[in-house]
């Protein structure tokens, strides 16, 4: 067989087939292109002071810090939040429920995580951020820890699914000896099968991790949208990188520097979440193999 | 003992995350019903959004969602195919694959950022339904692709060996077999990619969208209003119980129309095991 194909190989049919798959490699190759050719101009301003900067005045300066930091501290907080409820719903489903069982919560799980965005955030503006106002008698419930308890619902069933499917791929050999070892089931759980998912869960974890990254409309609606360095409060409003850019997005439409720098912007979010997808699904694999 | 109450806790747990969907359903009626009257989908909304229906809204959703699947199914049927049919195992075929996952996985406001320009200024476009179909297709593409090449990859070696045992040229036997083998699978693909493009607000908003003012699109250069924006925007103006309550309508819309596309995949999926099990 040959390594690879050559060109003598296709037919006219294979040619068109060919062509299709370019307009993918475009389409995929050329998003990640464009982001960074857009941001060249605004780079070449200001350096490293665009990720350093903590002013963003439209014609004066842009300073991505304060949404570098919203970013990073309501996805932190969302993965704290979602780690204990997601693995103990994994470990449940996988390990104790019966096979039918475990394919209904599989569906649930797959619904919930079809759930659209917008609807979260209409539920987030209603209910969440009357009731962290309320509940810690804030005088705005616009803050950082709204949008990350949100985005914790969000990528809960992610996250819940794909470790599931980790901890489910363990070889019942391995129960069955454990058990036969006078494991209980539990220590069988936690001894056995968890530590040799811990490679699936990790990517899982840092799929999810990538997906609240870029999660747009639900955490706009609700984090406040102020720009500043939240330095160590949650109970602030804050900004995100993506609630940025659905913010001033209309505003800056194509030209001009202000959209060099949200493009920049964009550069930034799509380069953390490529790598934290690529790593993500390389432990998956090496879960699988 | 402990092991009994560890159970116990983990089980609540997972009932709770359960309960999760039915509450979020349960909400989504309570809140919705009431602004459900007869004719909410078939009357144009009036006063900004306050009152009347969603019909133009629906039409809106209903044309970029469609549009787009009609853009991508024709990529990713023929770019699956190239990458099963035509491609040997190799650095290739590895580096698509890893492009499909991170496509997939790109945050949906950038496909809207970098769509702008390409198609509104590039193709000039402009902000427009065209425009907006063309970002929600190659934002979809993913998901039809996975769908497509599961189906592909879980046909027996079997059939590929008897089509070549028949002598079938490779376009014959994509043509005669595998296309028609795979059938559920890439239908299963077209309604998840049809949900996906029905859930997306983010991507459309400031590219393919208006709020009011416009009815059904009289050219290509012209915006739709669709019930993702609408509901954006009067979810902002929450100080205003009827923007709400006309949102939560829309909400309750939109999601059913997200979870029948979905459950309409679930059905074509299911018989993609059934056949792959024969």
């Amino acid at each position: 067989m040959h390594a690879s194909i050559g060109a003598r190989q296709l037919e006219p049919v294979g040619w068109i087939f060919a062509a299709l798959n370019l307009i993918f490699l475009v389409s995929a190759m050329g998003l990640g292109i464009f982001l960074v050719v857009e941001s060249v101009p605004i780079l070449r301003l200001e350096g490293v002071d665009f990720w350093l900067g903590d002013d963003w005045w439209v014609g004066e300066s842009f300073g991505a810090l304060p949404m570098i930091c919203g970013s990073l501290m309501v996805t932190g907080l969302a993965t704290l939040l979602v780690l204990p409820v997601a693995l103990s719903g994994a470990l449940f489903t996988s390990e104790y429920l019966s096979p039918p069982f475990r394919r209904r919560v599989k569906g649930i799980m797959e619904l919930l995580a079809g759930v659209p965005g917008i609807i979260y955030g209409l539920l987030g503006v209603s209910f969440l951020t009357v009731g962290v106002k309320d509940a810690l008698n804030l005088l705005d419930g616009n803050t950082l820890f709204t949008a990350g308890l949100l985005l914790a619902i969000m990528i809960l069933p992610m996250i819940l699914t794909l470790s599931e499917d980790a901890l489910h791929s363990v070889s019942s050999e391995f129960r069955e000896a454990a058990e036969s070892l006078g494991l209980t089931k539990l220590q069988t759980a936690l001894r056995v099968v968890l530590p040799q998912s811990v490679p699936g869960i990790v990517g899982a974890v840092l799929l999810g991790i990538g997906r609240a990254m870029g999660e747009t409309i639900a955490v706009m609606l609700v984090v406040g949208s102020l720009d500043r360095v939240p330095g160590f409060n949650l109970f602030a409003s804050g900004q995100t990188i993506p609630s940025k850019l659905g913010r001033e997005a209309a505003e800056a439409l194509g030209s001009g520097l202000h959209w060099n720098a949200l493009m920049a912007l964009g550069f930034t979010l799509f380069l953390v979440v490529a790598i934290l997808t690529f790593s993500g699904h390389l432990f998956i694999k090496r879960n699988s193999q | 003992m402990a092991e009994k109450m560890v159970r116990v806790l983990i089980g609540c747990i997972t009932f709770l995350i359960v309960a999760l969907l039915f509450s979020i359903l349960g909400v989504m009626l309570l809140k919705g019903l009431p602004a459900m009257h007869a004719g909410f989908l078939f009357e144009e909304s009036r006063d900004f959004g306050r009152a009347g229906g969603v019909y133009y809204q629906s039409i809106g959703t209903l044309i970029l969602m469609g549009v787009a699947v009609l853009w991508s199914l024709p990529v990713a049927l023929g770019s699956v195919l190239f990458q099963t049919e035509y491609l040997d195992t190799g650095k290739l075929k590895t580096f698509l694959t890893q492009l499909t996952y991170i496509l997939n996985a790109t945050p949906t406001i950038l496909f809207g950022l970098v769509g702008y320009l390409l198609f509104g200024v590039y193709l000039d476009t402009g902000v427009s339904w065209v425009t907006g179909s063309l970002i929600l297709a190659v934002m979809i593409l993913p998901t039809l692709q996975v769908s497509i090449r599961e189906a592909v990859e879980a046909l027996p070696e079997k059939y590929r060996e008897a089509g070549m045992a028949l002598g079938l040229s490779r376009p014959t036997q994509i043509w005669r077999i595998i296309l028609p083998q795979s059938f559920y699978g890439i239908v299963t693909g077209v309604f998840l990619g049809l949900a996906r493009a029905a859930g997306e607000t983010a991507a459309i908003m400031f590219t393919a969208t208006t709020f009011s003012g416009i009815q059904f699109p009289q050219s290509f250069s012209d915006p739709v209003p669709t019930l993702q924006t609408h509901i954006l925007v009067l979810a902002q103006e929450a100080s205003n119980p009827e923007s709400i309550a006309q949102a939560w309508g829309a909400g309750l819309v939109l999601l059913g129309l997200v979870f029948l596309l979905t459950l309409t995949a679930w059905a074509f999926r299911a018989r993609v095991v059934m056949e792959s099990e024969l």
